[in-house]
């Protein structure tokens, strides 16, 4: 029986802008001890944002906050605690050589050192297992697994004394069942009495566990709705706002072989190995999507694969039309590589993609100036650089580009991609290495990238789409290999059956 | 209070900002000295004439020289994002192989100079060779093993100077003088030879900077490495390059100033150099022809701290004690670009 | 051969504490996360204040190094808050502040002839009956006070950062700012704590060069000291005992150098003067050889906090 108090927590009218960037507008919020309410929105939407202003990290332009009817203003994250909102934000904002109590403590005070340590880890035991769940507070945060950390951030909050939990994409890097477990918990704590707030982008986590959902697009809230009563189909389109056309299958043929990877197995300098043994290959013309909940050894792969990182066993090797011999590459640089026509649209593309303090020119004519394309070593050919931007930016439709010596870092999201795509796709590469390519994009801007991979895919590429969003590889991939623990345990055909393929992705745990 | 980022500032505001803040600085080391008992009418008196007084101007032009190839030196080498903090010891280097092809009479007396220039070079390009292969091989941070390698090679001079190579006529310290032929020629107006070859020097660093393919690769070698190496930048190559521009640049100032100025290998001819080609990069952003003008103008400084020395008894590194001042009121000043205070109820 | 050794160690100590106490000063304040390369500047300016608060107040040698202490804390406001609250790149902060200190302690000491001038500075303290003892009477218990104290002192220290919430506080900043700013903490009080508090440690160093050890201010007698210090603190992996281990290493070297010519052992004089520059760089190499050292470094060494920047 929910117990009938003052809303407990309540934000009205919130506005915040970070320089031109309007990320909230009049956005508001209400939710009641009690109950878990949904977030829901595509990313950009500002869900994040907002619940920063709640946490007392941002403070906003305009607006008010009431916790428990009582109206508040926070000057930083300790006013935020004090009034009883706990946030586990998706990086965890936990000291990863501390033990868990050593966390647990710097958030909670508990008189000197000695006995608050004391203190502290008697109240970690009672509150885990009132939840279901064990947790030594004497182990390091970095010898837990993700789903732990979670939990520890979980009684952290708890520990405070939060009544009102805020959580910040979950179940973003947790397997289904970890998922499921979790939600479980979230409403377990809903029931205690809190108010728990849960941002996703997740239908399906909204409609199974919800009692509420509030919807934000662009920075405004759009409606509140009971997710019981609404279909996915209006949840999407009040997310969304229009109607999104996925780009269709054509019906070509792959060719032959091309990229072969055996084996490949990569260490880290304390032991651990979070690629074991990777095997698979792809054939010109088709894109091999590798899916997996993230943290199963994907990035390692895609590093080992552009040359970001030397594998310590196994083989990468390219088959060229016309040569006998297949070319290893296991151990090239990333420029041998490109040279044999390796692409690589990376995953962190602000930090690996390009060079933000350089100019648009700058970030694309890097990608052809070793072939001789723009002038000789003792002179660069800056108006056939120039010429040659423009053009890709036209093509690829790159959008705010005032002036082409902006710096690169001025591009939203989106546009980045696409001039990265530009670079890398305009030299007609054989192979195409995307990792997370839609990532933090808007619904338009993921569709301009998958039909931008298609069709280099219908030019013949080989293209391997390594993603943690499931959809997005069951929509475009032509082959699918799941990835679990550092292997591809098992392959499918498109179109292929989700469950199955979400079996398999935690089977193997 | 709260902080906002500025999303980018015009270029000449930039300019005005670093100008004032240059002027800031210039204010309070003139407040430390005043406060040291130099008369404040002297201080104006003392730098002004360093561009109104002819023989002054000289001194000026020809203090100039080394600091403009030692400012170029260290751009380079900060465009690599390589802290070349070892130009006093690449300059000591450069002027013992300088020295040395004096003494032991290498080539004919027609080549002397370029040999010593070029023995000079060779010799600052093995010394930043170390600390270089150092950071590539072991991961040993540049700015310990440079400077470190500065006493090693203050140490070296001394037991050349103190040993073998002591002037036997006047067992002074320093080296034999030079032949004639060994010394930089005038051009006239007492100003030497080493002025136009740095400025001939500056063009082709610049050059090198903004028109060629290596210096395209160095622009994304200092803004994002790791991206750049992805992307296909040859980094170790034109680091390397960058690297030992840096100590021929340095080691080649290490002879102008022996072969220029005193005309033979002393004790302190280094003094002072190390810090003022970081500071001349740091001002001039890296650029070598902004790099040139700062030069002249720390050129008068150090000519206005010499004159500080002989007539006040202030000691010389008043001089680095106004760089480091200027230095950080520029860096504080960036602060004030970058951001917008506002003042929130 | 058996006096050289026992005349060695005995003057080990008093020339490894400058090592030590300013390789803790840094520990102090980079496990807080600020990278401190002003070492070699605030150790002259504490070898300074040293002497000319012993100059100037009468000759008592702990005023004058308490003295030192305070300089060395003051100047290093300016580093903080060049640092810190300006977010200054660490680097060029460090750098500028040591030419600045090099530069300004040399014209107050000549300008206010506190230089070359000796003092008889800190003497030394037997602990009777202790001292009569064999050899190590003269090695362990015939120094002075700063060396009597510099165990204390790390033990304090160690206590300090293992062992209260303030200490744990200012890992947590050096280790992950980001969970400590949303577990409230005020990131720039406690970095500036760590560095103003360091840096006094510094400056004690500084003073006991002069006061205790050389007996005498010298422009520049710091001779890269500082560097080496710092080096020792990535040797030590920011661990205080392995730092004083690394400065009794140094200290061991720099005790060397009188003993081999005492020995008649002919080596060219500026080539021994040269060994703890030496010894610096093999150590680090040594480091990187023998595995990383980078695992150890606080995370957020070097990179000023901001909580809000969107661009």
């Amino acid at each position: 029986m929910l117990l009938i108090m003052a809303t407990g927590l309540k934000l009205g009218s919130i506005t915040k802008s970070f320089g031109d960037f309007l990320a909230l507008d009049a956005a508001h919020l209400s939710v009641e001890y009690g109950e878990v309410h949904a977030l829901l929105g595509e990313n950009g939407a500002g869900k994040s944002s907002l619940m920063n202003v709640a946490a007392g990290l941002y403070s906003p332009d305009a607006g008010s906050i009431a916790v428990a009817g009582v109206p508040c203003r926070f000057a930083g994250p300790r006013d935020s605690m004090q009034h009883g909102i706990g946030m586990i934000h998706q990086n965890y904002k936990l000291v990863k050589r501390f033990t868990v109590a050593e966390n647990v403590l710097l958030a909670n005070p508990r008189g000197n050192f000695r006995s608050g340590k004391a203190t502290i880890e008697r109240e970690i035991k009672e509150k885990a297992n009132a939840l279901g769940f064990s947790l030594d507070p004497a182990r390091r945060v970095d010898r837990l697994s993700i789903a732990e950390q979670q939990r520890v951030e979980i009684i952290k909050a708890l520990v405070a004394g939060a009544r009102i939990l805020i959580l910040d994409e979950p179940t973003a890097v947790l397997t289904e069942g970890e998922a499921q477990r979790l939600l479980a918990m979230v409403r377990d704590i809903a029931e205690g009495g809190a108010a728990v707030i849960l941002v996703t982008h997740k239908l399906r986590d909204v409609k199974a566990f919800a009692h509420r959902v509030t919807i934000m697009r662009g920075g405004k809230t759009l409606a509140t709705v009971d997710p019981r009563q609404t279909t996915a189909e209006q949840l999407t389109t009040l997310m969304v706002g229009s109607h999104v056309v996925t780009p269709s299958r054509s019906a070509k043929s792959a060719g032959a072989v091309r990229l072969n990877v055996t084996g490949l197995a990569s260490s880290t300098v304390e032991g651990h190995t979070p690629l074991l043994d990777a095997t698979f290959s792809v054939r010109s013309g088709e894109i091999y999507g590798i899916a997996g909940v993230g943290g199963n050894g994907q990035t390692e792969l895609a590093e080992a694969l552009v040359g970001g990182r030397q594998p310590s066993a196994g083989a990468i090797s390219i088959e060229e039309p016309g040569s006998p011999t297949a070319a290893d590459i296991t151990r090239a640089t990333p420029r041998q590589r490109r040279d044999y026509g390796v692409a690589s649209v990376p995953a962190d593309r602000q930090w690996f993609g390009l060079a933000t303090r350089l100019s648009i020119v700058d970030n694309f004519a890097i990608g052809f100036i070793h072939e001789g394309r723009f002038g000789s070593i003792a002179l660069i050919d800056r108006t056939g650089m120039r010429r040659a931007t423009q053009a890709a930016v036209n093509e690829f439709e790159v959008q705010g580009v005032r002036s082409l010596s902006q710096r690169a870092g001025t591009l939203s999201g989106g546009n980045a991609q696409k001039l990265i795509l530009s670079r890398e796709l305009s030299r007609a590469p054989s192979i195409i290495v995307a990792h997370s390519p839609t990532r933090g994009l808007d619904v338009r801007a993921c569709a301009a990238v998958h039909a931008r991979l298609v069709a280099a895919r219908d030019a013949g590429a080989a293209v391997v789409l390594i993603s943690e969003d499931l959809d997005e590889v069951l929509g475009i991939a032509d082959r699918i290999g799941v990835m679990t623990r550092g292997r591809i345990v098992a392959e499918f055909d498109a179109p292929a059956d989700r469950n199955a393929v979400g079996r398999a992705m935690v089977d193997h745990v | 209070m709260i902080l906002e980022v500025r999303l980018d500032m015009p270029a000449w505001k930039q300019a005005v900002a670093v100008a004032c803040s240059i002027l800031i600085g210039m204010f309070i080391s003139a407040v430390i000295l005043v406060a040291c008992g130099v008369p404040p009418s002297q201080l104006v008196n003392e730098f002004a004439s360093n561009v109104f007084d002819a023989q002054s101007l000289h001194a000026v032009l020809v203090q100039a020289a080394p600091l403009i190839l030692v400012g170029i030196a260290a751009s380079i080498g900060f465009r690599a994002r390589f802290w070349n903090l070892g130009l006093e010891g690449q300059m000591v280097w450069g002027g013992i192989a300088a020295t040395a092809v004096s003494i032991y009479h290498v080539g004919p007396e027609a080549l002397r100079l370029p040999l010593m220039a070029l023995f000079a070079m060779l010799a600052g390009m093995a010394w930043v060779a170390i600390p270089a292969l150092l950071r590539l091989k072991f991961a040993v941070n540049e700015i310990i093993s440079t400077l470190l390698l500065n006493y090693v090679a203050t140490y070296c001079l001394y037991d050349l100077l103190y040993g073998s190579w002591k002037d036997s006529k006047d067992g002074f310290p320093h080296s034999s003088l030079y032949a004639n032929a060994e010394r930089l020629p005038d051009i006239g107006h007492g100003i030497n030879a080493a002025l136009p070859l740095a400025l001939v020097l500056v063009v082709m660093v610049w050059w090198f900077a903004e028109f060629s393919r290596f210096g395209f690769y160095l622009k994304f070698i200092y803004a994002n490495p790791a991206m750049g190496r992805l992307v296909g930048v040859p980094i170790i190559p034109v680091v390397w390059t960058a690297v030992l521009m840096s100590g021929a640049l340095a080691g080649l100032g290490g002879f102008v100033v022996p072969s220029g100025i005193a005309g033979r290998l002393t004790q302190g001819f280094f003094e002072g150099y190390g810090f003022s080609g970081v500071l001349i990069a740091f001002l001039a952003r890296n650029n070598a022809i902004a790099a040139a003008i700062v030069a002249a103008l720390i050129a008068m400084l150090f000519v206005t701290g010499q004159s500080f020395q002989i007539f006040y008894q202030i000691p010389f590194s008043m001089v680095q004690m106004i760089q480091a001042i200027i230095v950080m009121c520029v860096a504080a000043s960036e602060f004030f670009i970058r951001h917008r205070i506002r003042l929130q109820r | 051969m058996q006096d050289i050794v026992i005349s060695w160690l005995a003057n080990l100590p008093s020339l490894a504490v400058p090592y030590a106490l300013a390789s803790l000063g840094l520990i102090i304040s980079e496990r807080s996360g600020v990278l401190s390369l002003g070492a070699e500047g605030l150790m002259l300016v504490g070898a300074l204040a040293g002497v000319a608060a012993y100059l100037s107040f009468g000759g008592h040698p702990l005023l004058a190094l308490v003295a030192a202490m305070i300089a060395g804390a003051f100047v290093s406001i300016l580093f903080a808050v060049l640092v810190v609250l300006l977010r200054v790149n660490q680097v060029i902060a460090g750098l500028s502040l040591v030419f600045f200190c090099q530069g300004l302690t040399n014209l107050i000491g000549t300008v206010a002839n506190w230089s070359n001038r000796t003092v008889s500075g800190l003497h030394v303290l037997p602990l009777y009956p202790l001292s009569e003892l064999p050899v190590v009477g003269r090695v362990l218990f015939t120094q002075d006070l700063i060396v009597y104290l510099t165990i204390p002192i790390f033990i304090a220290v160690t206590y300090f950062l293992n062992r209260t919430n303030a200490g744990l506080r200012l890992r947590a900043i050096g280790e992950n700012p980001e969970a400590a700013d949303a577990a409230g903490l005020n990131i720039y009080l406690y970095r500036f704590a760590a560095v103003i508090g360091g840096s006094a440690l510094v400056g004690l160093a500084g003073g006991y060069l002069s006061v205790g050890s050389a007996k005498i201010w010298i422009a520049g007698m710091t001779s890269g000291r500082g560097w080496i210090a710092v080096a020792l603190v990535i040797f030590a992996r920011w661990h205080p005992w392995r730092a004083l281990a690394g400065a009794l290493l140094f200290g061991g070297i720099e005790a060397l150098i009188p003993q081999v010519a005492a020995a008649g052992i002919r080596v060219p004089q500026y080539f021994m003067l040269m060994t703890p520059y030496l010894a610096t760089l093999a150590v680090m190499v040594w480091q990187e050889v023998r595995g990383r050292i980078g695992s150890d470094e606080p995370a957020a060494l070097g990179q000023p906090y901001v909580r809000e920047e969107r661009t």
